[in-house]
């Protein structure tokens, strides 16, 4: 298997939590692979291991047993600083609580990467304005985030996500905690990144909305693959 | 993005705790600066008490004289040694020493009987300038005498008033005659205070039928950019017949004393710079953790976590140089206020006492150093920063999975 072909692949993931002295098996051996340019849905109950893939995935977390590769990389492998490097270069958070820091406006939460990445400040304004063009909040530039309404701060965390042009934006419960009109501006946003740049995006959803609009579904229970709509 | 920006952010962003910790730094900041400055004027006045009032900073006695004082031992040629102080930079005057009994009405006591040249000795000393009522004595007044606080009190005179004085003349002889009592000093020192008596040095080699040498020769140095030791070592090596000490020699007790302020002081600041330090740990705990899931996005986004301790540590910078710049804008004119209006405790002791022997007037002046200003903000500033460790440690090990969906 070709690793160019695949964004993130997961061989036999499985990832074990102790809450006290009950072992909560969160993955249960699975395997995963995700395609660049893929539009894809994890969905599943509570519990089913949704955001513990796209944790792991995303590099936040490592698996108990299995390998996590991400554009053919182990993550098993790397150390807390590569790590953190990977996150910042080649993927892209988008959090069901928004999660913008809050002493910096709009504008500054979109540069935010580009800065940490030292992308000079120029190409960082050209960047940053254009992405903010695209999720149609050119216009907020000076709003912090508590002077914006949920959905707006949604697509000033997706243009954080996409302005650095990662590999894979994960999105965990992306419109949770957006009403309806919100909810399909956001996914409006996210499918037309998809298919103008490209951008591979990874959703865990409980929501019917994301799940129609995805064009893999993957179904979870219990930590294990219960079914794919697109599996191989 | 710059640390020092999004530090300035955060402090900015969350005002309160801003306030609440920058006013408690300072706060303890300007009081440390009042306090080095009070304990700096303290140990001033002891030093100025105990050397510039009448001990000089060097002395020069003859062979043995310190360990068995005679009238007889004396430093015979006592000018040349003054002329190679002076030539050395020095400048001394000398003295004559002696013992007595003195008695005015029905009291009498035993006294020390010191003969100066009142002006020689107004170079070298300040006890001219602590009369407590009459005046000092000056190179023309005969038969007069300036007596100690308690002395005066003892024998019940006051300028003006009589004084026999009997004691063993030179020539074996007894030493008998009337003095009139010029002034009488504050209190400047437990020896002067009981027991000095104080005549011009014609006065003193008549009464004692002394006609040459002198005791003693004090000193001090006219360039105080000069160190004492080597002031010291130099006039010996002039003089190597006699005995050359400085006042640290001369008081142990109180150089030892004087050295260990520096160390009372730090130990003081610790004291109190512990409380602040525990305030800035408590307050910049309390900004990580109402920050938790914001710095698990942060992390999760690629700051590092060495990012983040440095970010909270400029956070902690910020915040100590704002409390340092508050704490001199209130502690150096509280300082300088002091210096120019003394807290007076003449209510509690109206004239000045003597402690362990120096002497301490009732009014409480602060002194204004460097050490004084420099000291209590760089402890402010290492406490802090010392403070500040853990937070920013726990900071930066932050598992940014937890810290997201932290509550």
């Amino acid at each position: 298997m070709m690793d160019a072909e695949y964004i993130a692949r997961l061989d036999r993931v499985s990832r074990v939590y102790y809450q006290g002295r009950v072992e909560v098996r969160a993955v249960d051996n699975l395997d995963l692979l995700i395609r660049p340019g893929e539009f894809s849905a994890l969905s599943g109950p509570s519990g089913s291991g949704k955001t513990t893939i796209l944790n792991m995935i995303g590099a936040l977390d490592m698996p108990t047993s299995g390998t996590v590769y991400l554009e053919g990389r182990d993550l098993t492998r790397l150390g807390r600083g590569e790590l953190s490097r990977l996150r910042r270069d080649r993927v892209g958070f988008v959090f069901q609580a928004y999660n913008l820091v809050p002493v910096l406006t709009a504008y500054e939460n979109a540069e935010f990467v580009l800065a940490l990445q030292n992308v000079p400040v120029q190409e960082r304004r050209d960047r940053v304005m254009a992405v903010l063009e695209e999720v149609g909040m050119a216009g907020y530039v000076n709003r912090r985030p508590d002077e914006l309404s949920g959905g707006q701060q949604q697509r000033i965390a997706i243009a954080r996500a996409v302005v650095s042009d990662p590999a894979i934006v994960l999105a965990d419960e992306p419109t949770a905690n957006v009403d309806l009109e919100a909810a399909n501006t956001i996914l409006d946003l996210m499918e037309d990144l998809n298919a103008r740049k490209g951008v591979t995006f990874l959703f865990s959803t409980h929501d019917r909305l994301v799940m129609d609009r995805a064009r893999r579904l993957v179904k979870l229970r219990d930590g294990r693959l219960e079914d794919d709509n697109q599996a191989a | 993005m710059q640390l020092l920006s999004l530090a300035l952010k955060n402090v900015l962003r969350y005002r309160h705790r801003t306030w609440v910790t920058v006013l408690a730094m300072a706060f303890a900041g300007a009081i440390m600066i009042f306090y080095a400055g009070l304990f700096e004027g303290w140990m001033g006045a002891m030093e100025t008490n105990a050397v510039s009032m009448e001990m000089g900073e060097m002395q020069i006695h003859a062979q043995g004289y310190r360990d068995d004082p005679d009238l007889y031992t004396v430093i015979p040629d006592y000018r040349r040694v003054i002329r190679q102080a002076e030539n050395s930079g020095l400048i001394a005057s000398p003295r004559l020493l002696g013992g007595g009994l003195a008695a005015a009405h029905e009291n009498s006591t035993g006294v020390s009987i010191r003969g100066i040249d009142p002006r020689a000795e107004e170079q070298v000393v300040l006890l001219q300038n602590h009369v407590f009522s009459g005046s000092w004595l000056s190179a023309t007044d005969a038969k007069q005498v300036v007596l100690g606080y308690q002395l005066a009190r003892i024998l019940d005179v006051r300028p003006g008033s009589e004084i026999v004085l009997v004691a063993q003349a030179a020539d074996g002889s007894m030493a008998n005659d009337l003095f009139t009592v010029q002034g009488v000093l504050k209190s400047v020192g437990q020896g002067i205070d009981r027991g000095g008596l104080i005549m011009g040095d014609r006065d003193f080699r008549e009464f004692f039928a002394l006609p040459e040498g002198v005791h003693e020769i004090v000193m001090k140095r006219a360039d105080n950019g000069v160190l004492l030791e080597q002031a010291t070592k130099k006039i010996a090596e002039l003089v190597p017949d006699l005995e050359v000490n400085s006042w640290r020699e001369l008081q142990p007790t109180l150089a030892r004393l004087l050295d260990l302020s520096d160390v009372s002081m730090i130990i003081m600041l610790l004291i109190i710079y512990a409380a602040v330090g525990m305030l800035t740990m408590n307050a910049m705990l309390m900004g990580v953790f109402e920050r938790i899931p914001v710095f698990g996005v942060m992390k999760a986004v690629g700051f590092s976590g060495c990012r983040l301790f440095g970010l909270i540590f400029s956070e902690t910078l910020l915040l100590v140089t704002m409390a340092a710049v508050l704490s001199l804008a209130l502690g150096v004119p509280l300082s300088y206020y002091f210096e120019r209006h003394p807290i007076d405790f003449s209510f509690l002791l109206p004239e000045s006492s003597t402690i362990a022997g120096i002497a301490f007037e009732p009014q409480w002046y602060c002194r204004v150093t460097a050490g004084s200003v420099v000291m209590p903000v760089v402890f402010l500033y290492i406490v802090a920063l010392l403070a500040v460790l853990y937070p920013a440690w726990k900071a930066a090990v932050i598992s940014p999975v937890k810290a997201i969906h932290h509550i």
